[in-house]
């Protein structure tokens, strides 16, 4: 049995190991993934790497919860394990659970490499979870590119589709673009100040006299500029609006599972670097961010409502509705403090299981071949799969913040601290979105409950064709789908026994976790706000 | 039974809720089980909502059967529940609506019964909730998850455009809702910056002091949330169509219960929270309820959809309900909050008898009917009786709360009061030309002449609601004794701010007139 404590008190190395346990519990499983893959045939591979994927994952929480209590700083300060990052990890973990749940039936019909796409996404998730609790600037810079290049693998992973090779090029050029602004941005900032910690900076800064930092010329604009360029980097993961052009065609041209990943895991990445990179070095009277932040929070969520109501595809739209999200959660940084970081916190883990829920849905549809990502052909689902027309519903209204589900408290949460900060109009503004991007959500229910039958049968037809272009697919699973669909199909009693034997198992154990989580988060969320608070005392300048 | 008692509330806000739970396991092939075990399970809910009539003491304002756990630490909100006489009848509308709505959709909803029965039910949940709650967090999650069901309810089983109703409904209310979310979170951040607590306790916000500024600009935030419900004038364009489009059963729930949350609202929340700028902004609350009252009239005069009619018809009443409450006398007030019940009675009996016409003759145009009187004599008498309590006539429960209001507020707002009543004699312009045109005169149309009576199930849905009509037309102290307590503690709040408005209004030279 490992003791903890001689350890935490012995020697450095074990403790910088200690201090990326968790990473590198996944980063072990990754490879053993990879090994595997030389060692079985190719139908074997898919479902051993899902299921050591799903036991990697599975360790990582284990280590991360014995680890819960401690403060670990490791590799000369440049990573530190912190009750800050017990949190966050604790949404990424989820978010690459659920995420390894959905892949498991969605390379099916696809000619693909398994072992290696599970790798890659525990890779990934590592690196999420590394960026998280990075508090050196080079240390940021490292785990970003490791995040991103998974990531842009991945977009790019179903390599037959020119939409996802399109998807992942623009994505990666976008990307890259975005890295050379943190990197100059540190580069300044370590001009101006002589460190690259975070800590080390927060001194240099707070110890300095301003008259004197304001006078040396040059020091103040380097800082000033490293600062925006570092804000501009970061701005690009996080997406906010003007540098959010790769979100909607990678999130549309990524295979589902990955789009998912995208939008929960390395979005919250992305706020907990920046949290962390905020509240350490943003604070200072150098110049205003807060005057930029609000700005950005404003023409995020505006921008990303706006456009969303133009999409007819559900991943575009979900993308762009992403958008506006990140305005939302914004607003919480914006508003600071104790409360407002919570409430953040609180955001972030309420949107990853309504994001993930709804994608599961979409990939459930998406694997049935029923339907393709266009709105248009969800016309009329609702009365054919009552469960998972009514769970998709019940995320959609997650995602547009109405009460009893998670989405409304995260919402409340966030604008009330937002308001204790005195931010009146910002909240407003934002209120008022909130109202317009009910009016998508609802669309889709829309199309879902209420649309005329005629859409219907040629629904089926359309189903019916594209059925027999898979017929080379082993699965049994489809085979039935496929017999059903030439019996005549449009039989209602059928189709739920269809839904049901198709969709596996994995898909539905995705969808209730989600489910049950928006519900206890939207009615008793207390206990989660407990642990979003107490992990925001670890951070420095609440 | 004293453990029954202490937790009535809840039992009798969570009932419907798990009876809609029993009902998902129900085949859905099973329509007439489906449909009988729903109207039972409502009518079980009403009897069990008549022990608070029985239980309640009508000789304080204090808040009854209260419950209180703690829910949200963080945001010090709690599952706090309790009535008062004005909450209590409310509960009670609600609780008979749904069943009588419940009773009335046989015929009309042919299919998705099962789905529509789980949605009644859980919309029932949500509007009780809604009045139980003293908690402010717990009532704004019970009154925003509303528009859920109601917009599913018009979406799915309505007429015509029944889409663009449904998501104009959700759309103005949710937006409403959203800017009055703002001003709810704005008050309770000011009570936790004067006293260092975070609190949804309504009693205890009620004591937060709120800059006279802000107070305005919050009591508009939250005007608007409620005025949009009500509907007050400008913010009416959505209740035509949602009334229109709506099946019957939701027109019902509508007109009886929905529009009240917004009158309740302004009850409960707006007024006691911001009492000053309620008082500096009544003139103008007041011009926009006459206006609702005369427009509401006036339109509906040249309806040529009998829906419509009634839809426009609420607008007017509406408008006296708001004209009561906001003279602010107790007389007044009493008479609102009476005139909401009465509005949820007739209104909705109308409603019903509009939805028999058109699962009859499926069509509700004016001029398609004419000399139905001979061919359904009941049909004819009992549609006259819900016309007239809605016109006003002595005897019937429309005039005791329109009375009640007009005198109230007389010496108050005597000119305002002037215009309002001007809104009586277009009702019954509206109203009894629409009945002449529809029961009397020859039949014009073939169809019309196997036009059937009504049937036993359609007497027992309307029966409940004529016996209301003529109980509290006759003997309206029943209610009154138990509403006037809470209104008379709820004007003399009013009347402890007057002294801090008439400083006010001295220092800023408002008002000399």
């Amino acid at each position: 049995m490992l003791d903890l404590a001689q350890i935490y008190n012995g020697y450095y190395l074990e403790k910088s190991l200690l201090s990326v346990m968790p990473e590198a519990v996944l980063i072990i499983f990754a490879f053993l993934i990879l090994l595997a893959g030389l060692f079985s045939n190719f139908s074997k591979n898919s479902v051993n790497s899902y299921y050591l994927a799903l036991i990697g994952i599975t360790f990582s929480f284990l280590y991360l919860f014995m680890l819960s209590d401690h403060t670990i700083k490791g590799f000369y300060g440049s990573i530190v394990f912190d009750k800050f990052d017990v949190f966050l990890f604790t949404a990424i973990l989820l978010s690459g659970f659920l995420t390894v749940l959905m892949s498991k039936n969605y390379f099916d019909t696809r000619n693909v490499l398994i072992p290696e796409y599970y790798s890659l996404i525990l890779f990934s998730i590592s690196a999420m979870m590394l960026l998280v609790s990075s508090i050196n600037l080079i240390m940021i810079f490292l785990s970003i590119e490791f995040m991103s290049i998974c990531a842009y693998i991945l977009t790019g992973y179903l390599k037959g589709e020119s939409r996802s090779t399109e998807a992942a090029m623009k994505y990666f050029v976008l990307g890259a673009f975005a890295s050379a602004f943190l990197l100059f941005g540190s580069v300044l900032i370590y001009a101006a100040t002589g460190h690259l910690g975070l800590y080390n900076i927060h001194n240099f800064m707070s110890q300095q006299n301003y008259k004197l930092l304001y006078h040396t010329y040059n020091v103040h604009t380097f800082l000033v500029i490293g600062l925006i360029l570092l804000l501009v980097g970061l701005a690009f993961k996080m997406s906010l609006f003007p540098f959010h052009a790769w979100t909607p065609d990678s999130y549309d041209g990524a295979p589902t599972p990955v789009t998912n990943l995208m939008a929960t895991g390395i979005k919250i990445a992305a706020f907990g670097v920046f949290i962390r990179v905020f509240t350490s070095i943003y604070n200072f009277n150098v110049f205003n961010f807060y005057n930029i932040l609000w700005v950005l929070a404003i023409l995020t969520m505006t921008f990303g409502n706006f456009a969303a109501l133009l999409q007819t595809d559900l991943k575009r739209l979900i993308a762009y509705s992403s958008i506006a999200q990140a305005g939302y959660i914004l607003l919480g940084v914006i508003a600071g403090g104790y409360y407002g970081i919570s409430g953040t916190l609180f955001y972030l883990i309420a949107y990853v299981f309504m994001t993930a829920g709804a994608f599961a849905i979409v990939i459930m549809f998406e694997n049935l071949n029923l339907t393709s990502v266009d709105i248009k052909s969800y016309s009329g689902l609702g009365y054919k799969y009552p469960l998972a027309g009514a769970a998709f519903s019940f995320f959609l209204l997650s995602l547009a913040g109405i009460p009893v589900t998670s989405g409304f408290m995260g919402k409340f949460f966030v604008f009330s601290a937002a308001i204790k900060s005195g931010y009146y109009w910002l909240v407003i503004i934002a209120l008022l979105n909130s109202a317009v991007a009910a009016y998508y959500y609802i669309k889709i229910i829309v199309k879902m409950y209420m649309s005329d039958n005629n859409d219907n049968s040629e629904q089926i037809k359309l189903s019916n064709g594209s059925n027999n272009t898979i017929v080379n697919t082993v699965n049994a699973n489809n085979m039935d789908l496929q017999t059903f669909a030439e019996s005549g199909g449009g039989k209602t009693a059928l189709t739920e026994t269809v839904l049901l034997k198709s969709t596996t198992s994995a898909l539905i154990i995705a969808v209730i976790i989600c489910l049950i989580f928006t519900l206890i988060l939207g009615i008793f969320p207390q206990p989660f706000i407990s642990f979003a608070s107490r992990s925001v005392t670890s951070l420095w300048n609440i | 039974m004293s453990i029954f008692l202490k937790y009535i509330l809840s039992i009798i806000i969570f009932f419907p809720l798990l009876s809609a739970l029993i009902l998902v396991f129900v085949n859905k092939k099973a329509e007439g089980l489906l449909r009988n075990l729903a109207t039972v399970l409502s009518l079980v809910e009403f009897l069990l909502s008549s022990f608070l009539f029985i239980y309640f003491k009508s000789n304080t304002y204090e808040f009854q059967f209260v419950e209180r756990f703690s829910w949200i630490r963080a945001f010090g909100a709690s599952y706090f529940l309790g009535i008062d006489g004005v909450s209590l009848f409310m509960i009670l509308l609600t609780t008979l609506m749904t069943f009588v709505s419940l009773l009335s959709s046989y015929k009309y909803i042919k299919d998705h019964v099962k789905e529509f029965v789980i949605l009644m039910l859980v919309l029932e949940t949500f509007m009780l909730g809604t009045f139980a709650s003293l908690d402010v967090l717990l009532f704004y999650l019970f009154w925003e998850f509303m528009l859920i069901p109601m917009y599913f309810i018009i979406g799915m089983w309505g007429s015509g455009r029944r889409i663009y109703s449904a998501v104009k409904f959700v759309l103005y209310t949710l937006a409403g809702s959203l800017i009055m979310l703002f001003g709810l979170i704005t008050i309770f951040i000011l009570h936790y910056n004067q006293t260092g607590n975070f609190t949804f306790n309504l009693l205890k916000l009620y004591n937060t002091n709120i800059p006279l500024t802000l107070q305005i600009v919050l009591f508009i935030a939250i005007f608007l949330g409620f005025a949009v419900k009500v509907p007050v004038f400008p913010f009416h364009t959505w209740l035509p169509d949602a009334h229109t489009e709506a099946p019957t059963a939701g027109s019902v729930i509508l007109a009886g219960v929905l529009l009240k949350f917004g009158v309740y609202g302004f009850f409960r929340f707006a007024i006691p929270l911001m009492p000053e700028a309620a008082l500096i902004l009544t003139p103008i609350i007041l011009v926009l309820a006459v206006i609702s009252i005369i427009y509401g009239a006036l339109v509906s005069i040249v309806q040529k959809d009998l829906k419509r009619l009634v839809a426009f018809s609420s607008v007017s009443h509406m408008g006296f309900i708001m004209l009561g409450l906001f003279a602010m006398t107790a007389v007044s007030v009493d008479g609102s909050v009476l005139q909401m019940i009465n509005h949820g009675i007739s209104t909705g009996a109308l409603f019903l008898f509009v939805g028999m016409f058109y699962e009859r003759r499926h069509t509700r145009l004016i001029a398609d009917f004419g000399g139905l009187a001979k061919k359904a004599p009941i049909f004819a008498a009992l549609f006259m009786i819900a016309v007239l309590s809605s016109v006003g006539l002595p005897g019937l429960n429309g005039f005791v709360g329109e009375f009640l209001i007009l005198v109230g507020s007389f010496k108050q707002y005597t000119v305002f009061t002037i215009f309002a009543t001007s809104g009586i004699i277009f009702a019954a312009v509206y109203l009894l030309w629409m009945f002449q045109r529809v029961m009397f005169q020859d039949i014009t149309n073939q169809k019309n002449e196997d036009f059937k009576d009504m049937t036993f199930r359609e007497i027992m849905t309307v029966l409940p609601l004529i016996f209301l009509m003529f109980f509290i037309g006759l003997y309206p102290d029943v209610f009154l004794s138990r509403i006037n307590p809470t209104v008379v503690h709820f004007v003399n709040i009013i009347e402890h701010n007057k002294y801090a408005y008439n400083l006010i209004k001295a220092k800023m030279g408002l008002f000399n007139a």
